[in-house]
């Protein structure tokens, strides 16, 4: 057990210790899968939901924690890895690296900005410039790219999804109540629905 | 062995290497068509170096929820999906996560971060053995820049772990308050 905790701190030091838009990205997946968990086992262990409902809301809980996940990923390590990407090429610098990367290079317009470069290998006389440089892109890239999913993209595709969902919830009630009519009154009123299913499908997730 | 063999010798087959080479160009292309950018002011560079110094996930939760609060609202207030009501409650409900989550995950970030800086001491004459529990093997200095960042990620995911449980205990109640009190103040205002 003291092995394991000894290697988990070390395969973060590894990872982390350098490269805090990484951290950024991985902690924020970590942080919306928690919360999806959290938000499907509220619908579990919750006695006042009936198996009926759970059967519904389960899948559906699972399916828009895709969504924020996915999308939170998908963005956020997009933007991260664009601008890692842009600073290792060169193309995007500070003076003193460019100047520097022009006393050493013949012709430096052969080497900025291409696919193969890679100041950090290619240079390391100046790795601590770099390093300060790209940490603070990334970190400014992952943030940006978080803003984007977490506050934009994905508010507009749950409320989409939610939306969908509610009119599909509301158009099986319906086929329910009528084949009920005689049987069974029905127990729940419209308002009250469209109140419940609102605070069932807000725009954001229970995000940690 | 033999699928390490299979997966080599498709690697190498002419289309997958062609595929590369077209991907590369594209990604070339791509690179190709953005500007050069170069940044020579002090000040600027100097808070950027900052920013990746010290802009942990405390600050990067705040950031999220401050400007959640400027757009998430919006969206829902816009939603021409729902009706009326439901858009009403929404984004009430909206206000009232933002606020919530924010407070909690933003304090808990941060108090965990604090935590793990005061346990990941390094080990030496009158550190007290439980002020290391944190502290990765074979590290002797506790001034690099990586250090600093391996506190702010090992602090990171012990929140998470705390948030797990708060998140039921502060936030959810939290949320459900906020919200009524605002689809309350919403209802008053409606009937003025």
């Amino acid at each position: 057990m003291a092995n394991l905790f000894s290697n988990f701190k070390s395969a973060m030091y590894k990872n982390y210790g350098e490269n805090p838009g990484k951290m950024l990205v991985h902690t924020g997946v970590l942080g919306w899968i928690l919360s999806a968990m959290a938000q499907v086992s509220a619908v579990v262990f919750n006695d006042k939901i009936s198996k009926e409902q759970k059967s519904f809301l389960i899948p559906q809980e699972m399916a828009d924690a895709a969504i924020n996940i996915i999308s939170f990923y998908v963005i956020t390590s997009s933007f991260k890895n664009l601008a890692s990407k842009l600073v290792s090429t060169g193309k995007l610098s500070t003076s003193k690296i460019r100047n520097y990367i022009k006393s050493k290079v013949a012709n430096p317009a052969e080497y900025i900005g291409k696919l193969n470069s890679n100041i950090e290998k290619d240079f390391p006389e100046i790795k601590g410039d770099y390093k300060a440089f790209k940490n603070g892109v990334d970190v400014v890239a992952s943030t940006v790219g978080s803003i984007i999913s977490c506050n934009i993209v994905t508010p507009v595709l749950r409320n989409e999804y939610a939306a969908q969902k509610q009119k599909e919830a509301i158009a099986q009630m319906h086929g329910k109540e009528q084949k009920n009519e005689i049987k069974q009154p029905a127990k729940v009123s419209m308002d009250s629905y469209i109140k419940m299913a609102s605070m069932k499908y807000p725009s954001s997730g229970l995000k940690v | 062995m033999a699928l390490y063999g299979v997966n080599s010798s498709i690697s190498r087959a002419p289309l997958c290497s062609k595929l590369r080479d077209s991907m590369r160009s594209i990604k070339q292309k791509g690179l190709n068509i953005l500007p050069n950018a170069e940044f020579s002011n002090e000040k600027f560079l100097y808070r950027l170096k900052d920013i990746g110094k010290n802009f942990s996930s405390d600050k990067q939760r705040l950031a999220l929820g401050i400007t959640a609060l400027a757009t998430q609202p919006f969206i829902d207030a816009h939603n021409k999906s729902v009706d009326e009501k439901t858009r009403k409650v929404s984004v009430a409900r909206t206000i009232a996560k933002i606020i919530a989550g924010t407070l909690t995950g933003f304090l808990i970030r941060y108090g965990c971060i604090k935590a793990i800086k005061a346990f990941s001491q390094i080990p030496g004459k009158g550190v007290a053995k439980y002020k290391t529990i944190f502290t990765p093997k074979g590290v002797t200095d506790n001034t690099t820049d990586a250090f600093e960042q391996y506190r702010n990620a090992m602090g990171t995911v012990v929140a998470l772990g705390v948030m797990v449980f708060t998140n039921f205990l502060i936030d959810a109640p939290l949320t459900k308050f906020l919200t009524n009190t605002f689809v309350k103040h919403q209802e008053m205002e409606d009937k003025k």
